[in-house]
């Protein structure tokens, strides 16, 4: 299959998902409860009232023409007004704190990334010495602890009782920026340390690396040239799973954290009934997770030429 | 004479093997042994509890643990309004356990259900069936835990629903990429070209040879959704507040963590070294059954 067309598939596919994250957003807020508990002092909820707002809100259709309106829009990429705040466009309420959850989960999937794959490689090089062990402990623990708890320690001891960094919020720019990244990436840096160090493991047993050496060349060239590259090719799948899982997991992360990414904004405004925010914030966050899985997808294939369309 | 001599071959292997074997047990011993206290912790809360779990003790406020100068009687310490610490570890085991009993069952069910069709249907109903599960992975569970808990106010049965719905689709991918290298095999074809139904197949043929697939991964999966409860009871999306639920304990006890740090530690101590244990059975279990599936997780 040619390359193109392969995209163009996992992109259909992609719409799909999302298309249907959408309507389940839809019909679930939809059922979550009537807006003017919130919307209308108690003693402004004469029927009237409740009357005019239902209709200001377009929520005096029935609900197969309330969805119709609401897909119709979203083609047209129109994911509708806050309901809260003088009506500010969703998407631009979303765009500034999308900048603060991309800001945190960057620097999850770096915090990750930077620790795992060298403590990955010396564990699988210095096989069965104490590194290697110290580096299977620390993963074992690691990826039994529970990331809110971890965060809520991390906060006690070294906010709290150090003063190090800030409790929550991210005025104090980078410093503040440390315990969430560590808090979210740290279950990723496992994941991502175990599988470089089983592929180096692997790789370090074949063929081309005994001939890479019995040409002669340098063991760091063996090593850096050859052995990582393979060893690194999973690693690149499982970037995809984790960025999504970040993703997700910053949810929980930026309740601790008091972040003020899209995680907490979908929380308040679900809290709120501001059916609009909700919706269009999680369509963001899953159209985000279905883009970053089809860019890995893609990606993949470009990196290896083996895998075809079929295997996957 | 040459007999006796390849029976002694024989013997010294064997004694190894028996040597190994129980070497490999051993590994499971101590999973084994937190397991199980965590069963009987969950079963029999009712007598090892010594306090009412939700007794209310207001004199009694921020007890300590006895290791840092409290009393047996609340020998774990006591919470924020009270109540005994111990007690509610024991409950909150009882109700990790309900949840487990039902989510890891039910999803290994559903999913293992849905690998099958869709690895031995293909096509279209393959593909539709995929999908879902890739709309799984592109929607944060949690979010949908807070759309439910708004609904219909946080309860137990909305964890379980969550989490049955969030972790079905780790069953169905790995069923179906089993299913589909199974049905390209002679003794599939053999039963085929004998008139055998589909239904059949996928009973006598199929689903024996996933089966252990199946039962490693629900032995994964019990430390995370046992994390996965915690984290949105934590979120008061979970079990309702006041019940002694590890992720309400933790909850509870934050805004009270620069006063004392029992509250809070002793569940989370309580979680990791339990998602811990589930992790090495989860790891021992595939070691011993099916080394391919290294990789999964």
């Amino acid at each position: 299959m040619q390359f193109w067309s392969y995209f163009a598939i996992r992109l259909v596919q992609a719409v799909f998902v999302v298309f249907i994250v959408a309507t389940t957003v839809f019909f679930v807020s939809r059922l979550v409860g009537n807006p003017e508990s919130t919307l209308l002092a108690p003693d402004q909820r004469r029927p009237e009232a409740v009357e005019r707002l239902r209709e200001d809100l377009g929520l005096h259709h029935p609900l197969h023409v309330q969805y119709g309106i609401f897909l119709w829009n979203l083609a047209q990429g129109d994911f509708g007004s806050s309901w809260l705040g003088g009506g500010t466009p969703a998407l631009a309420a979303i765009g500034d704190r999308a900048v603060s959850t991309l800001k945190l989960g960057v620097a999850g999937v770096v915090f990750a990334l930077a620790l795992a794959v060298p403590l990955g490689i010396l564990a699988a090089l210095k096989r069965g010495t104490v590194l290697d062990w110290l580096a299977r402990f620390v993963a074992v623990i690691g990826q039994a602890t529970p990331s809110f708890w971890l965060g809520l320690m991390m906060i006690f001891f070294f906010a709290v009782q150090l003063g190090w960094f800030p409790t929550g919020g991210e005025e104090a720019g980078f410093r503040s920026l440390i315990l969430p990244a560590i808090a979210l990436g740290l279950f990723e840096l496992v994941a991502i340390m175990r599988l470089t160090r089983s592929g180096m493991i692997e790789v370090m047993d074949t063929d081309f690396i005994r001939t890479a050496r019995a040409k002669g060349l340098n063991e760091r060239v063996v090593i850096g040239r050859h052995a990582v590259r393979h060893a690194l090719l999973p690693v690149v799948t499982m970037l995809g799973l984790s960025l999504g899982r970040l993703i997700g997991g910053s949810v929980i992360i930026e309740m601790v954290f008091a972040w003020p990414g899209v995680g907490r904004l979908i929380i308040d405004s679900i809290f709120k009934n501001d059916f609009p925010m909700v919706q269009a914030s999680i369509i963001v966050l899953a159209a985000s997770i279905a883009l970053v899985n089809l860019l890995v997808d893609v990606s993949y294939r470009l990196i290896d030429p083996r895998i075809r369309a079929g295997a996957a | 004479m040459a007999g006796q001599a390849a029976g002694q071959a024989v013997e010294a292997p064997l004694a190894q093997r028996r040597g190994v074997r129980w070497r490999r047990w051993l590994g499971l011993s101590v999973p084994g042994a937190i397991a199980l206290a965590l069963l009987i912790a969950g079963i029999g809360a009712d007598w090892l509890a010594p306090h009412d779990p939700e007794y209310i003790n207001l004199g009694g406020r921020l007890e300590p643990p006895i290791f840092v100068g409290g009393t047996w009687d609340y020998f774990l310490g006591t919470d924020d309004v009270g109540r005994d610490i111990f007690s509610r570890l024991l409950y909150g085991a009882r109700i990790s356990l309900i949840v487990v009993g039902i989510v890891v069952p039910g999803a290994a069910l559903l999913g293992t259900l849905v690998g099958l069709i869709a690895g031995w249907a293909g096509g279209l109903t393959g593909q539709l069936l995929m999908r879902l599960v890739d709309v799984q992975l592109a929607m944060p569970a949690i979010l949908f835990a807070v759309l439910l808990a708004s609904l219909v106010g946080p309860s137990l049965r909305n964890v379980i629903i969550i989490l049955l719905i969030w972790t079905w689709p780790s069953y169905a991918r790995l069923v179906r990429a089993d299913v589909l290298s199974l049905k390209e095999r002679d003794f599939v074809t053999a039963s085929r070209a004998t008139g055998a139904g589909p239904v059949w197949i996928m009973r006598r043929h199929l689903f024996p040879n996933v089966v252990n697939t199946v039962v490693i991964i629900m032995t994964l999966e019990v430390a995370l959704v046992i994390l996965a409860e915690a984290a949105l009871s934590f979120l008061t999306v979970g079990a309702p507040p006041g019940t002694p639920s590890w992720g309400v304990m933790i909850s509870e006890g934050r805004d009270f963590m620069n006063v004392a740090w029992w509250p809070i530690w002793l569940p989370g101590l309580a979680l990791l070294i339990i998602s811990l244990t589930g992790n090495l059975m989860g790891d021992w279990l595939r070691d011993a059954l099916d080394p391919r599936l290294r990789n999964v997780r």
